[in-house]
């Protein structure tokens, strides 16, 4: 009796390890068991503040790819400038590890500039990419983007995200603005007029707009940027909050928190209809929604379980259901572009905020190590790999779904609330 | 008992003024600015630390008040509440009578809310909660017989604490409901 029980347990202990296996094997080979490539980007040929900017934008694309690693210039045995690889230079590439290498030339001609790029794969010896970006001279970030882009899709057949932005939310003083960059860090300005007190931004799935919340009127509202016009609208002005919109997959939609009836609820508001409908129901507290990539499904946190969890609500039926159950304080959560993982802010065991991704159906918990400082406020990248957030030192950093990197892309402090926008072309 | 009478007294009378002038360092928004009546409490102010659930009755003591006064004792106390939480202490309860008579007394007054967080919660969820802590402010003022139409809430979330440090007692003073004299 005892052995039919002892291997009755062996056979379960293997079934599930085999189940457990089997499920993880394909984020698994994008991912854990995924080396990071070593790539080589000597100096390019051309004027050096051009060449110099353009290293850089690679550089920080190749950062926080997730996928490539930048070998330190230091190691390089030829160390100049370089417009292509020559044969005879390849084993000097192989010898320090390279995977890749990328050589250009940069030029500007009156208001143009040409970047001339060429990528050597190391393995196959061959040619991988070799194209001219052309863009005006203050867009430079889109050539070199454009380029990041497809040397990505090539290199591990990934839809290149680099053409894609993050705004955020800047503490200047004692005002808080907009401010966008580009997803690497690059070309990071403010963007002024909201207001002294802006929060929760959220980009329109075409990336032309940005919702967020102003305290204009001195109450918090929600309102629309047009970043073709640098026109505001008002969205949302009921009484008491407005706030943590998130627009649908047509921008015709915003789901987002209103207390015009009593506490703070989880609504649809249509923009073209102007109307808003209430999805939720609860005396507690229940905010930050978060739309399915389909619409049909939101995912938001509520208190109505005593403490702040992520529940799943279908929205034809407006039925909801709690998808964390570990930890006490679980908030902000997003969906991944894909529709199958949900990344939130969760309080962990080490008494630190962490960044944790969990799927649909509440299963497979992990928590990011991140910063390690204090990580909140997720959002995706356009692909779904990989998730910016801001940390508590005041600064913006993206990690990947598998937990490899922890990269800063801004610098100097004052930055929180982060949100990726879809690839703008 | 002359001599006992006389140290009641004088707790009394330094944690009013500790009170006062305590209060007013802290203030925030204020839409009155209010010097402190006395100065050289501040040498006082340590040792008289545990005195301060004295402070209710140095209130009552302050009968002869000016209305400049009383708005600046309205306005600089807070009520507190715990980490994620928007329940009313019983601290809280007795505070909010006092407001209350204040506005019994002065029907002219119209006040708003202020809801507040410390830092520690996530931002997005803060602003949900200082809303809930207005509004439970608001609530007991309403059960109390404060006309609805002279309050009004607003939430800042974790965005205006009134102490900018980054441990428990600085959290648990920007874990509050704020309260401000719109009109006189």
């Amino acid at each position: 009796m005892k052995r039919i029980s002892i291997l009755t347990g062996m056979a379960i202990l293997l079934f599930s390890t085999l189940l457990w296996g089997a499920d993880r094997i394909h984020i698994d080979i994008q991912a854990r068991q995924f080396k990071k490539l070593n790539v080589a980007v000597p100096s390019f040929v051309g004027p050096p503040d051009l060449v110099a900017s353009v290293w850089d934008i690679c550089s920080k694309d190749l950062a926080v790819s997730g996928v490539f690693s930048l070998i330190d210039p230091q190691s390089y045995i030829d160390q100049g400038p370089m417009k292509e690889i020559g044969a005879g230079t390849l084993k000097d590439w192989i010898l320090i590890g390279a995977d890749y290498v990328i050589a250009g030339q940069v030029d500007r001609q009156g208001a143009t500039v040409s970047f001339s790029v060429q990528v050597v794969e190391l393995s196959t010896a061959k040619i991988l990419l070799n194209t001219v970006y052309t863009t005006n001279a203050d867009s430079v970030y889109r050539g070199v983007h454009a380029f990041m882009d497809a040397f990505i899709g090539k290199a591990v057949g990934i839809e290149g995200m680099f053409s894609s932005k993050i705004i955020s939310i800047q503490k200047k003083g004692t005002k808080k603005q907009l401010y966008g960059s580009w997803c690497d860090g690059t070309g990071g300005k403010a963007i002024q007029g909201g207001g002294d007190l802006v929060l929760n931004p959220a980009w329109s799935p075409d990336g032309k707009k940005i919702a967020f919340v102003s305290y204009w009127r001195n109450n918090p509202d929600l309102y629309i940027l047009d970043l073709s016009t640098y026109k505001v609208g008002t969205v949302s002005n009921e009484k008491g909050i407005n706030s943590t919109p998130c627009f649908d997959r047509t921008g015709d939609k915003i789901a987002c928190t209103l207390s015009i009836d009593g506490n703070p609820e989880i609504y649809m508001l249509d923009l073209k209809k102007k109307n808003h409908l209430r999805l939720t129901n609860s005396w507690a507290t229940d905010t930050s929604p978060s739309l399915a990539p389909d619409g049909r499904s939101l995912v938001f946190c509520s208190s109505r379980a005593g403490t702040p969890q992520i529940y799943v609500l279908d929205i034809p039926s407006k039925k909801v259901e709690r998808i964390t159950f570990a930890g006490t304080y679980n908030t902000e959560p997003v969906f991944s572009p894909n529709g199958d993982l949900i990344a939130f802010t969760h309080l962990a065991q080490d008494r630190r905020f962490h960044i944790a991704i969990i799927r649909v159906d509440g299963s497979r918990m992990s928590v990011l190590k991140g910063t390690g400082a204090g990580d909140e406020s997720p959002t995706f990248s356009p692909d779904g790999r990989l998730i910016a957030f801001a940390c508590s030192d005041g600064n913006i950093y993206i990690t990947d779904i598998f937990d490899t990197m922890s990269v800063r892309i801004t610098t100097g402090g004052g930055f929180t609330e982060p949100s990726w926008s879809s690839v703008i072309r | 008992m002359i001599k006992l009478h006389k140290g009641i007294f004088l707790i009394i009378v330094l944690s009013l003024v500790f009170f006062i002038s305590g209060c007013a360092k802290k203030g925030v928004e204020q839409v009155e600015e209010i010097t402190p009546p006395e100065t050289g409490a501040t040498t006082e102010a340590p040792s008289m630390e545990i005195e301060m659930p004295e402070s209710e009755e140095g209130v009552e003591v302050a009968a002869g008040a000016t209305i400049e006064e009383e708005i600046a004792n309205f306005q600089d106390r807070d009520i507190y509440f715990d980490f994620d939480k928007f329940n009313l202490s019983p601290e809280a309860r007795k505070a909010l009578a006092e407001k209350a008579s204040f506005l019994n007394a002065h029907p002219e007054i119209k006040i708003k809310i202020e809801g507040h967080c410390d830092e520690r919660g996530t931002r997005e969820y803060n602003l949900a909660l200082g809303e809930r802590r207005a509004k439970s402010a608001q609530d007991y003022l309403i059960f109390l017989g404060i006309n609805p139409t002279r309050t009004s809430t607003i939430t800042y979330g974790e965005e205006r604490p009134v102490d900018p440090e980054h441990n428990e007692a600085a959290w648990t003073k920007n874990r509050r409901a704020h309260f401000v004299v719109l009109v006189k």
